[in-house]
């Protein structure tokens, strides 16, 4: 199966791969894998008080697709607030990559990824509140 | 297409195969339909026996893979088996392997062949523990009344996952010996 241009660009020349540190207050991460599979991927958002993300991660183990769903997903994020991140769809993502429908569930690790990362944000956001009695 | 396995080989469904008597037992069946024997019959019998031949193959690669072994049984128990019903995996398994496929990285750029094979010494472990748990699994699913059935199935589905992750690791330390 041929990848497209963009898939290869991304998978040759990928954005944003690393760690944040996941103890950090500001920083969200998600963990997710590939039951088909077993590719993993993490991605992680780091959110200013503002609520905009300041810096994305991610690292992923698995085929050029999901790398580069991943790669691309961090590129958006960036700059995004949270709110207009969580409205990223895998959608968005494959129609990008010209994903071919066998490597569509790639693009929807990479939406998986973003929301459990900022449902992790939220929620240590809420724990610490919480915390603060505020 | 999904004719059960375990029929067409006709022996009894369960995840502890004895393996080289499947094989035994494949290769007898593959044996009748060999197109050497079809060579001077009528085109129908000779698209038969190739049909034949080539179920027994999909049948005899299924039941010897593990992870398409359990399908195999999910399926003939009513299970749905399928990209959708498979369960995500915990968040520790998650951890695992992504600490695992760090690690397994590192050795490739290091180019630590024995490491890697640490490691798949490690996982190889767990693969064990995991099929382990599916042979029980499967005897307890067969004498399960109807409300156990569902948790049971659950925690199979669950336990095929893990060897997903489990075998697409020991994928990659091969492709790091073969390097």
């Amino acid at each position: 199966m041929a990848y497209s241009d963009k898939v290869i660009e991304h998978y040759e020349n990928p954005r944003n791969v690393g760690t944040l540190d996941k103890n950090d207050d500001a920083v969200g991460t998600g963990l997710v894998g590939a039951p088909a599979c077993g590719d993993v991927m993490r991605l992680q958002i780091k959110v200013s008080d503002e609520g905009v993300i300041e810096d994305a991660k991610f690292k992923t183990f698995g085929c050029g697709s999901a790398i580069a769903s991943s790669s691309l997903a961090t590129e958006w994020l960036k700059g995004k607030n949270i709110d207009e991140a969580e409205t990223i769809k895998n959608s968005m993502i494959a129609e990008e990559l010209n994903l071919p429908p066998v490597k569509i569930h790639c693009s929807v690790l990479a939406e998986d990824a973003i929301k459990s990362a900022i449902a992790d944000y939220r929620r240590k956001r809420a724990e610490k509140k919480a915390l603060q009695g505020g | 297409m999904a004719l059960d396995p375990f029929a067409l080989l006709g022996i009894p469904p369960r995840f502890d195969l004895d393996i080289e008597a499947t094989e035994r037992r494949f290769r007898e069946l593959s044996r009748v339909v060999h197109p050497d024997r079809f060579a001077g019959a009528g085109a129908h019998e000779r698209r038969q026996a190739l049909g034949r031949s080539i179920d027994l193959n999909d049948a005899w690669r299924k039941l010897r893979d593990p992870i398409s072994r359990a399908e195999a049984l999910l399926r003939a128990q009513g299970v749905e088996v399928s990209e959708a019903s498979q369960p995500r995996a915990s968040q520790a398994l998650l951890l695992d392997f992504m600490e695992l496929r760090e690690q397994l990285a590192e050795t490739r750029a290091s180019r630590d062949v024995a490491a890697a094979r640490l490691l798949a010494a490690e996982v190889q472990g767990r693969e064990g523990a995991v099929l382990r748990r599916l042979s029980e699994g499967f005897t307890r699913l067969a004498e399960a009344s109807p409300a156990e059935r569902g948790p049971l199935a659950a925690s199979l589905l669950e336990g095929v996952g893990e060897l997903r992750y489990v075998r697409r690791f020991l994928d990659e330390v091969r492709a790091i010996e073969e390097d």
